[in-house]
């Protein structure tokens, strides 16, 4: 239980149109508080347990998001918030970006929608907790993701 | 050394982090309540430590926890000292070790954001570092001795003869809680801008680490403001807990500062009122008996 | 007994300059491990020979007092030839009055019938300071010198280790002898040793800094002169324990006093003096450390310390309090300022010789012992920074603080060394601020005093906290430098050990060599118990013990948890754009190219740089010096 009673949360923007962060900072307003909850917007992925992906992956972020994900430790659950983060949305087939974040890393829940409702965020945010949980029981890790140096940095 | 005074150390141990901890979910709940919030519960800053313990330790460099034991032990030590009524000045040097010990973890990282905070944090000391000093100065020209112990006997309060002290003092344990308008060299609200500061590269148990000396550090801020008034403990209580939610409403109703701003503040104001309160006591001579 | 060790002590290390004069390069690192054997086993001899003082007189009194007699006459003629040879007009006017006040106390003043060597526990303790530090200093200089003159096309090496062992000899001289008369060629003869190896490198700015120290001192050797001939011809007075004892029996003797102490000013480079320390950092580091830790400063203080009783107590006493303090704290918001490492050490060497003169001058017991424990313990923490600080400017060719970091990743043994030193000037459990924290606690009494003290305090704990962040600071990059030489390691690790080994011993030095020697001086003894760990006075209790205990079992808990947690290794955040790479310091900028992350520290130039504070720090220095020649007088 002790995972779940105090998520905290990275939020990564990776190619988000801004509407999706909007309504996740939104969370953490009175109306939602969701720190009632005991979640916390942390800033460094070095404290973070659940990382927070919104808009669709292309290929000048790429490399943040993986070097982001990396830098989280176990165990650690990510959450894709909006369209483009799940599958790429709208953008899907510009000429920059790669697809959903799960084209990249491994994600554990979905909360669809654009912009999602703060409480779907909030209710995608629980889901993952549980996750956290049974990641915890039953130690399963995420794998370092490898990065490709100049070759995405050429690309972009 | 009696079966007493290890009784006393043990509950010290135990006692101080519990009554932190709470401190600490008063200060969450209260801040939640201000801003019109539910807020977490009140063992939130529990719940995150425990979790904390049992995440991964993500370090940067092999050194950098050994910084946060030789934090947290000498938070214990300062602590324990200011129970058994030592030497305040000792004291004072004691809870720099610790400072000092957070600040060089935070450099060791080696990472931007966490050597802007050290930074800052030093600066951070040089503002209350001469208060704190002044104030041990003034229980020594009230008692006669640098030892708490004079103060703990007398049967007039300290603040009596140092209420210029203690309002310096107010301010210091503000900038020592790193609470907003101080919060410059690591806080929650400044990741835009800081990420974590100081503990940026603090991961896991490093941090449940840092957060438990925390708490030993609230009782033992509270502790010196406590000192202003032992005739009777339970004033003293409602004195230093006064204090602790007169800097959390501070931190509510004010924005952050430059950490020039503060360090002109405390060159400028702090220790000028300080110096005054010292100086009095130089010519009046008061004696606490 | 004693006598042989005294005259050995200053014989041995004139014949080692000659040694080193006459034998080649290949064996200096030899006679460098022989002098500091030599050194340590006949310093340790003095002190188990005891206290005491002896004469000189009949015949050899007259041969010493002769040879006295020609060399005085031989340093103001070196001093004529080279301030003539190098055109530096002030310094030779400095000379000629020297000569001129030479010739006629030679004239006017009874000559002496007898020198005395006075070996009390301070001089016991500053000898082992001379020749321990010292020659450990010196062997470090045999594993640095020819990569220092590599560097900078020079090949002067054998007047290098010849004066550095003869100032050696004239430093042991200096703090054994008793009669002022000779004790003013040891004087002078630091002086121009000093002058030597300060323009050591013999280009323009070495000379002229050379000349600013030597006149600097001239000024201070006129001061010393001028009291000589006061006490002998007004008092009667001819040995430094001489004017205590006269002191003790109510005679008023403030102005000599007054003027010894300027004397002492000027070599311990106090406020309007402090130039030619600064100036000195041209010198390559062991000369620094050798001069600005062990010996030359070091003159100074224990002049000032040995005249308290003249003016223990008086409004001379309080005056050289407040003058001593202002200096601390002037030269520690200067030390904030600086990003040169060595100019670092220079303002906290300033700073921490006005503390002990601070405490010299307020004249209690305790504060008497905490002077005399400062100069032993800052000497040791201050020789292994210089050194250190030279070591490090070998590895990585700079000596800008900025540039030291990632060092605990180049050199560890060296970083760990060097922020031994800095963790021993700034926290406790310490000599250095066991005996901050003695001399706060002795100053509470003096509101002025205490106040600078305090500010100081602060300011030293945040510039030397500077530093220690960012030598210890680990950034990503591998590149691993190890050359060590045994010569520059050893003196090394022995002074971080001594300084480990002094901290923990500190109540038996301070019952052994500190107790005694304040009742001495005051006829009376700080009290100080040194049970269950403390070192603790009647107003307060310094728990060194407790510190090193909780120290160790932090570092134990640190070792039993290491591998508790699954520790997994990454780079630092940079929101993710960390370089993949090359270099770890760098992050992709915008344009998909690389930049450097540079943070540096907080040095609030605007606020504590030297263009603000010098002049001011002039000023009120003069003027305080003022008001104690003026106390003096009156
Ligand atoms: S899902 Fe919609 S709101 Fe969210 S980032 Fe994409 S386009 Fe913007």
């Amino acid at each position: 239980m002790s995972l779940a009673k105090s998520p905290w949360i990275i939020h990564v923007n990776c190619n988000s149109c801004n509407g999706c962060d909007i309504e996740v900072v939104a969370c953490l307003t009175p109306l939602y508080d969701a720190e009632r909850f005991g979640l916390l917007n942390i800033g460094t992925p070095k404290q973070a347990d659940i990382m927070v992906v919104t808009g669709s992956v292309n290929y000048k972020s790429v490399n943040v998001l993986k070097n982001i994900y990396n830098q989280i430790p176990d165990p650690k659950v990510v959450l894709a918030v909006g369209a483009c983060a799940s599958t790429g949305g709208i953008f899907h087939d510009c000429y920059n970006v790669i697809g959903g974040v799960d084209q990249i890393i491994p994600v554990d829940a979905y909360v669809p929608g654009c912009c999602p409702k703060p409480e779907a965020i909030i209710d995608g945010v629980v889901a993952a907790l549980s996750i956290l949980e049974n990641k915890k029981k039953g130690n399963i890790r995420g794998k370092e993701v490898k990065l490709k140096g100049k070759e995405v940095a050429s690309n972009a | 050394m009696n079966v007493n005074d290890v009784l006393t150390a043990v509950l010290v141990l135990i006692g101080a982090p519990i009554i932190g901890c709470l401190a600490a979910g008063i200060d969450r709940k209260l801040t939640a309540r201000l801003q019109g919030r539910v807020g977490p519960p009140l063992l939130q800053p529990y719940y995150d430590v425990k979790k904390l313990l049992s995440k991964d330790n993500m370090i940067v460099n092999e050194s950098q926890n050994l910084y946060v034991v030789v934090y947290v032990a000498f938070m214990i030590l300062s602590l324990l000292m200011l129970v058994f009524k030592a030497d305040i000045l000792m004291i004072i040097f004691v809870y720099t070790i610790s400072s000092i010990a957070l600040i060089v973890g935070g450099m060791s990282t080696g990472s931007p954001y966490a050597r802007i905070g050290s930074s800052r944090e030093i600066m951070a000391i040089l503002s209350y570092e001469p208060v704190l000093i002044l104030y041990a100065l003034a229980i020594y020209l009230v008692t006669g001795t640098f030892k708490l112990s004079a103060v703990l006997d007398a049967s007039t309060p300290l603040l009596m003869y140092t209420p210029l002290i203690f309002i310096a003092m107010l301010f210091v344990l503000n900038i020592k809680l790193k609470k907003s308008p101080f919060d410059y060299s690591t806080s929650h609200h400044a990741h835009q801008e800081l990420v974590k500061g100081m503990l940026t590269e603090y991961s896991g148990p490093g941090l449940a680490g840092i957060e438990i000396g925390h708490f030993y550090e609230y009782v033992f801020l509270t502790g010196l403001i406590f000192v202003f008034w032992t005739v009777n403990p339970l004033i003293g209580v409602l004195i230093s807990i006064a204090a602790f939610l007169l800097v959390i409403v501070i931190d509510n109703i004010t924005a952050r500062v430059y950490w020039q701003w503060m360090l002109k503040l405390s060159w400028t104001l702090l220790l000028a009122i300080s110096i005054v309160n010292i100086a009095f006591l130089y010519i009046t001579k008061p004696t606490l008996v | 007994m004693m006598e042989n060790t005294v005259m050995l002590l200053i014989t041995v290390p004139i014949l080692f300059s000659l040694l080193f004069l006459v034998l080649g390069k290949s064996l200096y690192k030899i006679l460098a491990w022989a002098f500091f054997i030599f050194g340590t086993v006949f310093s340790v001899l003095l002190v188990m020979d005891g206290t005491g003082r002896f004469e000189i007189t009949g015949s050899n009194f007259a041969m010493i007092e002769n040879v006295v007699l020609i060399l005085e006459v031989l340093v103001i003629l070196f001093i004529f030839f080279v301030s003539a040879k190098y055109k530096n007009w002030p310094t030779l006017g400095l000379a000629v009055i020297v000569a001129a006040i030479s010739a006629y106390s030679y004239m006017n003043v009874a000559a002496i019938e007898s020198a005395s060597f006075n070996i009390d526990q301070f001089s016991q303790v500053m000898v082992l300071i001379v020749n321990i530090v010292g020659t450990a200093i010196i062997l470090f200089a045999t594993g640095y010198m020819d990569e220092y003159e590599e560097h900078r096309h020079l090949n002067r090496q054998k007047t290098f280790y010849f004066t550095m062992s003869f100032f050696i000899a004239a430093m042991n001289g200096l703090v054994m002898v008793d009669t002022l008369g000779w004790l003013y060629l040891f004087w002078e003869l630091t002086t121009l040793c000093s002058f030597v190896l300060i323009s050591y490198n013999m280009d323009e700015e070495g000379i002229n800094n050379g000349f600013r120290a030597l006149a600097l001192n001239l000024v201070g050797g006129i001061s010393f002169a001028i009291a000589i001939i006061l006490l002998s011809t007004k008092f009667n007075i001819s040995t430094l324990s001489g004017i205590g004892t006269e002191a003790a029996s109510a005679t008023v003797v403030a102005l000599p006093a007054a003027l010894l102490c300027i004397a002492g000013f000027a070599k311990s480079a106090q406020m309007p003096f402090h130039s030619w320390l600064l100036g000195a950092m041209v010198a390559p580091t062991p000369v620094s450390a050798l001069l600005h830790s062990s010996t030359m400063v070091n003159a100074g203080v224990y002049i000032i310390v040995k005249l308290v009783p003249a003016f223990a107590g008086t409004s001379l006493g309080t005056a050289i309090a407040v003058y001593g303090s202002f200096t601390f704290v002037m030269c520690s918001a200067l030390a904030l300022s600086q990003r040169n490492a060595k100019r670092v050490l220079a303002y906290s060497t300033i700073a921490n010789l006005g503390l002990i003169i601070a405490s010299a001058g307020i004249g209690t017991p305790l504060a008497v012992a905490a002077a005399i424990m400062l100069i032993l313990f800052h000497a040791i923490s201050k020789a292994l920074l210089f050194l250190c600080t030279g070591e490090i400017e070998h590895t990585i060719g700079s000596r800008d603080i900025e540039d030291m970091s990632g060092l605990i990743k180049k050199a560890p043994l060296l970083t760990i060394l060097a922020a031994l030193g800095m963790v021993s000037m700034l926290l406790p459990p310490f000599g250095v601020l066991l005996t901050k924290w003695v001399s706060m606690q002795a100053a509470s009494q003096n509101p002025i005093v205490i106040v600078f003290l305090i500010l100081g305090s602060a300011l030293t704990t945040v510039y030397y906290a500077k530093w220690l962040g960012t030598i210890m600071s680990s950034t990503m990059d591998k590149n691993v430098v190890t050359h060590k030489k045994p010569e520059t390691y050893f003196p090394l690790s022995f002074l971080g050990s001594a300084i480990v080994v002094t901290s923990i011993l500190v109540f038996a030095i301070y019952d052994y060599f500190i107790r005694p020697q304040v009742e001495t001086l005051l006829n009376a003894a700080p009290v100080i118990s040194g049970q269950a760990g403390q070192f603790a006075s009647e107003i307060g209790a310094f728990a060194y013990a407790a510190i090193f205990v909780v120290l160790a079992l932090a570092l134990l808990i640190y070792v039993a948890t290491k591998n508790m947690f699954t520790p997994r290794k990454s780079s630092y955040y940079m929101c993710g754009e960390n370089n993949l790479e090359m270099d770890r310091l760098m992050f992709r900028n915008g344009l998909c190219s690389y930049d450097k992350s540079n943070v540096s520290n907080i040095y609030l130039e605007n606020t504590f740089g030297e263009s603000k504070l010098t002049t001011i720090g002039y000023a009120i220095s003069i003027i305080l010096i003022v008001i104690a020649l003026a106390g003096g007088v009156l």
